[in-house]
């Protein structure tokens, strides 16, 4: 464990961006997002959640796949053999990093998406540990620990005065020691205080949901009322869509001019009408209810169906801004979850 | 001029309310009503549709009773209930007429009942100044907004935690209404000193800075369409936004494609907006969009006199009609 006086955070933040392109939180107009750092930026380490998960750094909300001219022969110019430039991700929080391991298990798993994998590998995440969840965090329900986070390369832990650092990958063991210079050796007195930040977490969170048997009970709910009845009052935007760490649906766009073109990979929400509509007009999911129903089932049962996981990591974000208070944390207990802490 | 406030104790509010809803559904003057009822945390106070008069218990008035429940009236027209009880404040009954004079809503299939409206919280203002995690109930009574944090009760000037939409609100009684649910309000002062500020704040940046200003708000946008599906004045059958043949909006998140979006959204509603502020309080990523709005309703009112829309439908709109002396002719060119 090293650890550095927070006084000296501007300087290791120089030092990390020597390494790689780097990224940190920072407030702009009063919303906070993963922004390209550069001297003299303030860091801001006391948000939650930013408000675009960092998703985007490996699954943009916009990206070129590939552009094509045709003259005398097709000619091709892949986009995927070239994503990925060396990265750092500072301060993301733990429930954020839990969506990437979620989100492999979706571009990772045969045929791994090129594009995608080039931006993980090429990826150092640093995760800031939580110490003071709000109300509308629920990560706790989803097993994460919120002071941890496994899936990071670097731990980062806020003591007060200082930051300590904890590698959990060879990655992590390699950035680290590239910033030795300016990291000192944690005493055991670092240790128990971090040890101390940890552990206070956990009785701190207000909200809590039991998914105990959900899946199985949506299961048997496809035709249920009770979607008839949740549906009316979502005004389909895509605020839960692209806001949500584990959301992951995209749409392929053809740009073309002339003989020449390009095509784009670009987030697309369940919650458009558009999302399912077909080239002969006809749409399989005709009302804002089957969009409602395919968004909560994706998450809580056909998701964990295929992969084994729920697609939801608790990070608040739909119950923090969706405009009409429609969130996942409803449907789980409506839907049969339990009620505990809410 | 001393600002007259909702003067009832409290829950009298809510307690008329229900009343209403319930009268209403049990003597079948509607077959539904659309209000609000309380969630889980206290600054969720969505809107709820319902039918049985068993259930009016679950409606609320409250300082978060803030969104719309206007725009759902195109649905429930086309889909069911003969005919629909609507509780709306100030700005949502603009919402009303806006659908009547867009000819998108069948006046005697809807009971107005008309909410008389001290203004609502902001609950980020609150949270500013209360841990959000141990308020368990925010009130407003008269002018004060009455909290319980933890196991004790904070008193405060309400004005300084409503919401910014809310003191610049010139109409703060509703303009159409079967029912008036209490007695009016007055409306707030300062309200128009402060409605255009932030439009001339903007007005005032050199060029250079008011394109960059702009770019950094639009940067954020994250695509959503909330703003747009919030607004009773979007009520096109089909967006041009939702096209796919011909698609006039790249789907990609493209700067300039965003931005088209944007002053597109601006100019379709420019005459018809009528301020109630949703697009902007609920954008996720907090563009000013209101902004952009009254920049327009401004440019109306210099080049044609003064006009706010959704005060009565069978006005004569200055964007929807021509007048000779009309400030730009015809290009006859």
């Amino acid at each position: 464990m090293k650890r550095i006086a927070k006084a000296n955070l501007a300087e290791l933040l120089s030092a990390m961006a020597a390494e790689a392109k780097l990224y940190v939180p920072a407030e702009s107009d009063g919303i906070v997002n993963f922004v390209s750092w550069q001297e003299g930026l303030a860091v801001e380490l006391a948000a939650l959640n930013v408000l675009v998960p960092p998703k985007k750094f490996f699954y943009p909300q916009t990206e070129t796949v590939l552009k094509y001219e045709m003259g005398e022969d097709l000619q091709i110019e892949d986009f995927a053999c070239k994503a990925g430039e060396k990265a750092i991700l500072f301060a993301v929080r733990p429930c954020d990093v839990s969506s990437f391991a979620m989100m492999d298990k979706v571009y990772l798993e045969e045929p791994p998406d090129e594009a995608y994998r080039r931006r993980r590998e090429n990826t150092t995440v640093i995760a800031l540990g939580c110490t003071e969840p709000d109300e509308a965090c629920f990560c706790q329900s989803f097993d994460i620990d919120a002071a941890k986070a496994p899936g990071a390369d670097v731990l980062a832990v806020d003591t007060g005065e200082e930051l300590a650092l904890v590698a959990q990958t060879e990655k992590g063991e390699e950035l680290i020691s590239a910033l030795n210079g300016l990291l000192s050796e944690a005493t055991s007195g670092d240790e128990n205080k971090v040890k101390d930040e940890q552990e206070k977490i956990a009785d701190r969170y207000v909200t809590s949901v039991s998914l105990r048997g959900i899946k199985e009970r949506l299961a048997g709910m496809f035709a249920a009322d009770y979607w008839e009845r949740l549906y009316k009052r979502c005004i389909g935007c895509g605020t839960c869509t692209f806001l949500c760490p584990t959301c992951h649906c995209f749409d392929l766009q053809e740009y073309a001019a002339g003989n020449c073109g390009e095509r784009i990979r670009c987030w697309d929400a369940c919650m458009f009408a558009d999302f399912t509509q077909m080239a002969g007009g006809h749409n399989p999911r005709p009302s804002q209810k089957e969009r409602v129903r395919q968004r909560f089932m994706h998450k809580l049962n056909y998701f964990p169906q295929q992969h084994g996981d729920y697609a939801c990591v608790g990070c608040g974000r739909c119950v923090r801004k969706c405009p009409v208070n429609l969130d996942i944390l409803e449907v789980i207990r409506e839907a049969g979850g339990g009620t505990d802490g809410l | 001029m001393q600002q007259k406030v909702e003067g009832y104790p409290l829950k009298e509010y809510t307690t008329k309310i229900c009343q209403i809803a319930k009268e209403a559904l049990e003597n079948r003057e509607v077959t539904a009503i659309i209000g609000w009822r309380k969630k889980d945390f206290w600054w969720q106070s969505p809107v709820v549709f319902l039918e049985d008069p068993a259930d009016v218990q679950q409606l609320v008035w409250d300082p978060f009773t803030i969104y719309s429940p206007v725009k759902f009236l195109l649905d429930w027209q086309e889909s069911c209930a003969a005919k629909v009880g609507i509780f709306v404040k100030g700005c949502d009954s603009r919402g009303i007429n806006r659908l009547l004079q867009d000819k998108r809503l069948e006046r005697e299939r809807v009971a107005v009942y008309g909410v008389p409206c001290g203004g609502k919280a902001d609950a980020e203002k609150i949270r500013a100044s209360f841990p959000s995690k141990e308020i368990k109930s925010v009130t407003l009574i008269g002018e004060e907004l009455v909290l319980a944090v933890g196991e004790r009760e904070e008193r405060v000037k309400a004005e300084a935690y409503l919401l910014d939409k809310c003191l610049s609100c010139r109409h703060p009684n509703p303009v159409v209404y079967d029912k008036l649910v209490w007695e009016e309000v007055s409306p707030r002062q300062y309200a128009d000193e402060s409605r255009f500020a932030r439009v001339q704040a903007v007005e005032s940046l050199v060029t250079e800075e008011r394109f960059a200003y702009w770019q950094r708000q639009f940067d954020r946008c994250i695509r959503c369409f909330a703003c747009r599906n919030t607004c009773p004045a979007c009520n096109c059958r089909v967006c041009i936004f939702d096209q796919a043949e011909p698609r006039w909006l790249g789907k990609a998140n493209d700067p300039a494609d965003t931005l088209n979006y944007h002053i597109i959204r601006a100019f379709h509603v420019a005459g018809r907006c009528f301020e109630c502020g949703e697009c902007e309080r609920i954008c996720p990523a907090g563009v000013p969009l209101q902004e952009l709005n009254r920049k327009l309703i401004k440019g109306i009112n210099d080049a044609y006199g003064d006009y706010e829309a959704g005060l009565d439908p069978t006005d004569v709109p200055p964007l929807g009609t021509y007048r000779g002396e009309d400030p730009a002719g015809f290009d006859e060119s």
